[in-house]
């Protein structure tokens, strides 16, 4: 009995070593080998076509040379606390990282925070790698990503939703409540004008909505959610301009500044309640910008079949997929094609600091389909689409 | 005459220690064959080999005549072999009937359990061995006595032919061990046959055919019951001459150290359960406090070392009022406590001996000095104790728990006798112990008695009540019947005050009191 | 049976009693079997393990090349900038080790009262808290004065944090694993208000600002080289833990009323009062391990802050038997994983997941001991097994 356990053991252990050994890549393990956890519901099967803008800013940094391997390119994403899957802007930036090492040859690889004091660890995980380009994720890591890229100016970054410079005002200190008072060259900050694309949706819903009541809500109170609900809000009283209607938005209002906030990022409870109150109110359609917390919504909308979502970051028709059936529309913001522009920029050697905006002209942000929607009312969100790009409908600051 | 069980040669090794060394056992047919021993001499392990739970390192079992292989109690049972444990295995939450057919679930269409056909049974099996109980009473609702009734009918509905009994009596109150007689007498009378494991040696005499003696893992040898004293048995136990009697000298009482008036207490459960105590104990004397257990002892103890508040009435130590006073400012008053309950107050079994022995003093010069425990002072007071009263252990760093349970007393009286005191508190200070370490523990309590200590002896044991007291209060449902001097009282009229009957009554008015 | 020949003489020198060998015996092995475990699970998913354990191993110990030739570097140039990289793994594997450290003694402490906090995570949180507002709202002090002060306030958040629950266990028999999940909840939603409201630094980011230098826990290498005295903190305080659990009266009462509380009233001591003790100097162990954590990785305090800490303290306080040094020694190995696990996720490319999966089992394996016993044939030694806590009845 005895000698079969240990023989048990030494199986195991044996057959660790011959797989090892089988792997036969012990000099450079994995080196081009892409993590096999690939994010599968990111939304890249939405996608339609790859943009090829470059930035839209004017670079302000010189541009820098090509990556040196001239094998394609090396991407290292350092995601926040929500993790490579978390269906948002984590799994849509991957997904960008993965398109262009398809396109570009390279890998693309990923570290998940777990912790606050994860972000430098992994970022500087990457520097020590050489990565070509470090994509981090997140305004959390606004200063953790600066204060790295002042310290290895030969290091590529680009950041999702946030820009440098960001001290402003008297108590910023750089490097410390702040990443940097000027521009960094070596740093992409990759913001998005996701109220454009809340401003179709708010339209979109104006015109749907059975009640003439619409509602959003956010997770906390600050720029990059309540970007969304302004937009949202402005696209509706828009829409009341035109047609003389006077739908009710609840739940945001600009000129407060203020509105409904679940106060965190998780709780799909606080999501099942906030939509049930707003369904009671006479909302019909229901926008939620707080992550995970809108399939809680989205599952109150299915299971009492009186309202809809507007999902937002991807197209919830995707990655929700459970949910389709009362996803009215998505607001779509392209973290994955920034951070493909971002590579591919770093490819060809045009990288430069400064900022990407994504617009509805550069499709860093867009409206998914509308559920149901008439051709009239396609045909009018194409027309504003287009004015907006035009600069003749402009939105509110 | 058949013998239905014979062990030959069984040994049985544990790292370290030998727990039973070529031990041959004959059990004859409708006989009650009763394995005396101290604890630790091997009685329990000899019994789980029986019973499959462990396996003989050499040895050979016969049931009537033929080799048996016992590999489980499963094993065992298919063999007519049941086993009552000492400590019971029932689910205290389920019924009688659920209890017995527990393992053994008969079935109404292969689904449904069937509860009533195992009543039934039960009721057979009460009727036909006088084993009174209703099968649908829950467990945790009957007294220890009717529990153990519960493992006995588990046994028999199994079918065993051979009952084995740990230790029987170790939990039963002097009425539930007569009535455990009467069953057994009954079931013999059947023509099962019994194991019986005690190391009480006067339950041996009256109701064993046969005894046999283990020591240290070895048969001693076997006795008939007609040629056994409890003299020779102790001695055959120990191995040495053991002094059944308590020799003192006449009692000395001096002025009164603990005077209670009118004392009520309320249990853990608000129930009143000491009705309006009064007595007093003086210097240098033993009052021993008798009765049946459950009749208001264990509070009247619990209020007196503060653990129970006193609901009213006054407890004076030397005349210093303590009642509802705490634990500690009791204690530092000078009063010593043997708890009931060793495992449960007297003892943190998961810290080492030497911890034990100053459980009471930590706080204090010279075992602490600030906040700062002197290890070194600690240590050499447990050393001393250890000499000193004789425990046998390893060494002061094992955990009280490896002790048995006649030296995990001795760390108690150890403990509480090197502090100064002037009241000891004794309450079942012998329970469950073999008959060396009651031999040792009277003799202590007598040596404190003659150093002027005051002592009260809460015994539900007649026989140490009346070796070591000087006076004798009875309780009975939480008041005190009557107290007699030790040279009036004797089995008789304690067994009738500890009925709640007074003697002087008895024979005149046949009246109960309250 | 006859227990007292089979027990061996043993002084006390090791963990509860056996000697240090027999108390790691179990714990190495239940390591190695989960990471043999792992090893199957990275099979499993079609990696290699060689590789995969290699990147864990240089992750969190570093490369003995990598060290020599820094050493080299360095004394042949002045030049330090290898050796810091060769020195990086090594020593952010103890960085990652000192909040397991602290939160970890925080449970222990609370397990040797016979009382599970669960509310580490909480008293974490509100440590780090007041650490930072101490830290950074007090200016012009000295860093002597400056940063005692900030660790004592995590410390005294903390301590009340824990203290609530305790008091209301012993004033109202309220269950200690109710509150303190619940003071979790008022922790997490308090800071939620905190980060967006009146500690928010200028601009949107639901962060506290930043400390002031003299409130830092100072740093023994220059940059990115985290490793600070927040470790050395974390070491002194599993020493005064110890110390004061087994050397002191506290500590005796502390011990007793957790292994027999029933025995420790008999022997006069105040039960009720411990319980609050206990459960206010657990709470003040979990806020130092905020306060070392602002102080000296973070400097400031942002959403999401406490992930996981305290629930992982739980793990550590079994792991380690409750004991300040078995702490130490489980929190290092969960600090190592950890940081290991980073370089093993970037260079073999295994989810990160893959660590937790072996913390789990090496949890289970420890958590029961028997596994490890049956599958290693080792030969049960009866000794009390640690009293955790008294369960849901007490």
């Amino acid at each position: 009995m005895k000698k079969s356990y240990f023989a048990m053991v030494a199986l195991i252990i044996a057959s660790l070593v011959l797989a090892a050994c089988g792997g036969g890549q012990t000099q450079t393990p994995a080196a081009t080998e892409p993590p096999t956890e690939v994010v599968t519901e990111a939304p890249t099967e939405a996608m339609t076509e790859a943009p090829t803008e470059a930035p839209t800013e004017a670079p302000t940094g010189e541009a820098t040379e090509p990556p040196a391997s001239g094998e394609g390119i090396t991407i290292g994403q350092v995601t926040d606390l929500g993790g490579i899957d978390d269906k948002s802007f984590n799994a849509s930036a991957f997904a960008g990282a993965e398109r262009a090492v398809e396109q570009l040859g390279g890998e693309a690889k990923y570290l998940e925070s777990q912790q606050q004091s994860d972000y430098a660890r992994n970022i500087q995980q990457f520097v020590d790698e050489d990565t070509d380009l470090i994509v981090t994720v997140g305004f959390l890591l606004g200063v953790d990503t600066a204060t790295a890229a002042k310290a290895n100016p030969d290091q590529k970054f680009a950041i999702v939703d946030y820009s440098y410079p960001d001290c402003f005002g008297d108590t910023a200190v750089e490097g410390e409540t702040c990443g940097s008072a000027t521009e960094l060259p070596n740093v992409m900050g990759l913001t998005f004008d996701t109220d454009q694309a809340a401003f179709l949706a708010g339209y979109a819903a104006a015109a749907s909505t059975q009640t003439g009541t619409v509602a959003t809500f956010g997770g906390i109170n600050i720029p990059p959610v309540t970007i969304f609900m302004k937009g949202f809000e402005a696209g509706v009283n828009y829409y009341n301009e035109q047609k003389g209607t006077d739908v009710q938005v609840l739940g945001w209002s600009t000129a407060d500044n203020d509105g409904v906030f679940t106060g965190n990022f998780e709780s799909t409870d606080d999501g099942r309640a906030n939509a049930e109150s707003f369904v009671q109110e006479g909302a019909d359609i229901i926008m939620p910008v707080a992550g995970p917390v809108g399939l809680g919504s989205a599952a109150y909308c299915q299971e009492s079949g009186s309202c809809r979502i507007v999902g937002v970051d991807t197209d919830w028709t995707v990655s929700a997929s459970e949910y389709s059936d009362v996803i009215f529309t998505s607001v779509l913001k392209r973290v994955d094609n920034a951070v493909f522009d971002a590579a591919q920029s770093v490819a060809d050697g045009s990288f430069a600091g400064g900022v990407y905006l994504g617009t509805l002209e550069n499709e860093g942000v867009g409206l998914a389909e509308v559920s149901g929607a008439a051709s009239e009312l396609t045909a009018e969100l194409d027309q504003l689409k287009a004015d907006i790009i035009a600069g003749t409908v402009t939105l509110p600051e | 005459m058949t013998n239905v069980l014979e062990l030959r040669g069984i040994t049985k090794r544990f790292p370290g220690v030998l727990a039973n060394d070529k031990v041959d056992i004959t059990l004859r047919e409708g006989k009650i064959l009763a394995l005396l021993g101290e604890n630790g001499a091997g009685k329990t392990t000899l019994m789980n080999i029986l019973y499959g739970l462990y396996k003989p390192d050499e040895g050979q079992i016969f049931v009537r005549g033929q080799e048996v292989d016992i590999q489980s109690p499963n094993d065992a049972i298919a063999r007519g072999i049941g086993m009552v444990h000492q400590h019971f295995m029932l689910v205290p939450v389920m019924t009688v009937t659920e209890n017995v057919m527990l393992g053994v679930e008969p079935t109404k269409n292969g689904v449904f359990l069937d509860h009533d056909k195992v009543a039934d049974r039960i009721r057979e099996i009460s009727d036909q061995y006088g084993l009174e109980v209703d099968p649908h009473a829950y467990i945790k609702d009957l007294p220890v006595g009717i529990q153990q009734r519960v493992e006995i009918i588990k046994v028999l509905y199994r079918q065993a032919d051979i009952l084995i009994l740990d230790e029987p009596t170790a939990v039963l109150t002097p009425q539930e061990v007569e009535g455990l007689f009467r069953i057994l007498q009954t079931l013999i009378d059947k023509g099962k046959s019994i194991i019986f494991i005690t190391h009480k040696l006067k339950e041996v005499m009256n109701a064993a055919d046969d005894i046999t003696v283990l020591r240290l893992g070895r048969i001693v040898g076997s006795i008939d019951p007609k040629d056994a004293t409890p003299e020779i048995l102790a001695s055959m136990m120990v191995g040495r001459d053991v002094n059944l009697v308590v020799m003192k000298q006449p009692a000395k009482p001096g002025e009164d150290v603990l005077k209670v008036n009118d004392l009520y207490v309320r249990d853990e459960r608000k129930n009143m359960t000491v009705n309006g105590v009064s007595f007093d104990v003086c210097k240098g004397e033993v009052l021993g406090v008798a009765g049946v257990q459950g009749n208001g002892q264990t509070e009247l103890v619990y209020a007196l070392t503060g653990l129970l508040p006193v609901e009213s009435g006054e407890i004076y130590l030397s005349g210093t009022a303590i009642h509802n006073k705490s634990p500690r400012t009791i204690l530092e008053h000078g009063v010593a406590h043997i708890p009931e309950d060793r495992q449960r107050h007297g003892l943190i079994l998961s810290f080492p001996i030497y911890d034990n022995m100053m459980l009471c003093t930590y706080y204090e010069a010279p075992f602490a000095k600030g906040v700062s425990l002197q290890e070194n002072v600690i240590q050499n007071n447990a050393e001393t104790l250890v000499k000193q009263y004789d425990v046998r252990t390893p060494n002061i760093y094992v955990n009280a728990s490896a002790l048995s349970g006649g030296n995990q007393q001795k760390v108690i009286v150890a403990r509480e006798f090197s502090r100064p005191i002037q009241l000891l508190i004794a309450s079942q200070p012998t329970r469950g112990l073999d008959v060396g370490s009651i031999e040792y523990i009277h003799n202590q309590i007598i040596k404190k008695r003659d150093e002027g200590t005051g002592v009260l002896l809460v015994s539900s044991e007649l026989d140490e009540i009346l070796a070591l007291s000087d006076r004798i209060a009875v309780m009975y449902k939480g008041q005190i019947m009557d107290v007699l001097d030790a040279k009036n009282a004797n089995k008789d009229n304690l067994g009738l005050l500890m009925a709640g009957v007074h003697p002087s009554e008895s024979t005149q008015k046949e009246e109960r009191l309250p | 049976m006859t227990q007292t020949a089979t027990v061996k003489a043993t002084k006390p020198k090791g963990i509860g009693g056996g000697t240090l060998g027999q108390a790691l015996l179990v714990p190495a092995l239940a390591v190695l079997s989960g990471l043999i475990i792992g090893a199957i699970f990275i099979l499993a998913i079609g990696e290699n393990v060689l590789t995969a354990y290699g990147a864990l191993f240089r992750g969190s110990f570093g490369s003995l090349p990598a060290l020599i030739e820094g050493i080299r570097v360095y004394f042949s140039t002045g030049e330090n900038q290898a050796l810091v990289r060769a020195l990086y793994p090594f020593t952010e594997s103890l960085v990652t080790a000192t909040p397991y450290i602290l939160t970890g003694l925080s449970v222990a402490v609370g397990f040797r009262c016979g009382l599970f906090n669960i509310g580490a995570e909480g008293q974490f949180f509100i440590g780090a808290l007041c650490s930072a507002f101490v830290g950074y709202s007090i200016r012009g002090l000295p860093a002597f004065i400056h940063l005692p002060l900030a660790i004592l306030g995590g410390a005294l958040g903390g301590a009340v944090w824990g203290m609530i629950p305790g008091y209301l266990k012993a004033r109202f028999g309220a269950h200690e694993v109710v509150n303190t999940i619940m003071m979790n909840w008022i922790a997490f939603r308090l800071s939620d208000w905190l980060l967006n409201g009146p500690m928010q630094a200028s601009g949107f980011r639901p962060v506290t600002p930043n400390i002031q230098p003299t409130a830092e826990l100072p740093r023994f290498f220059a940059d990115p080289l985290r490793f600070n005295w927040g470790f050395v903190l974390a070491l002194v305080m599993a020493y005064i833990v110890y110390w004061f659990l087994f050397k002191t009266t506290l500590g005796f009462e502390i011990r007793s009323v957790g292994a027999n509380p029933d025995a420790a009233r008999y022997a006069g001591m105040n039960i009720v009062k411990n319980f609050v003790f206990v459960m206010a100097l657990a709470g003040g162990l979990a806020g130092m391990a905020g306060s070392a954590q602002v102080l000296g990785v973070d400097h400031w305090v942002g959403q999401g802050f406490a992930a996981g800490y305290g629930f992982d303290a739980i793990a550590l306080a079994l792991v380690g038997k409750s004991h300040p040094f078995g702490v130490v020694l489980a929190a290092l190995l969960f600090g190592f994983l950890r940081s290991g696990a980073t370089e093993m996720q970037s260079m073999a490319g295994i989810p990160i997941d893959i660590i937790s999966i072996i913390q789990g089992l090496v949890i289970i394996f420890i958590a029961a001991p028997a596994i490890i016993r049956w599958i290693y044939r080792i030969p049960t030694i009866k000794t009390e097994e640690t009293v955790l806590t008294r369960g849901w009845g007490s």
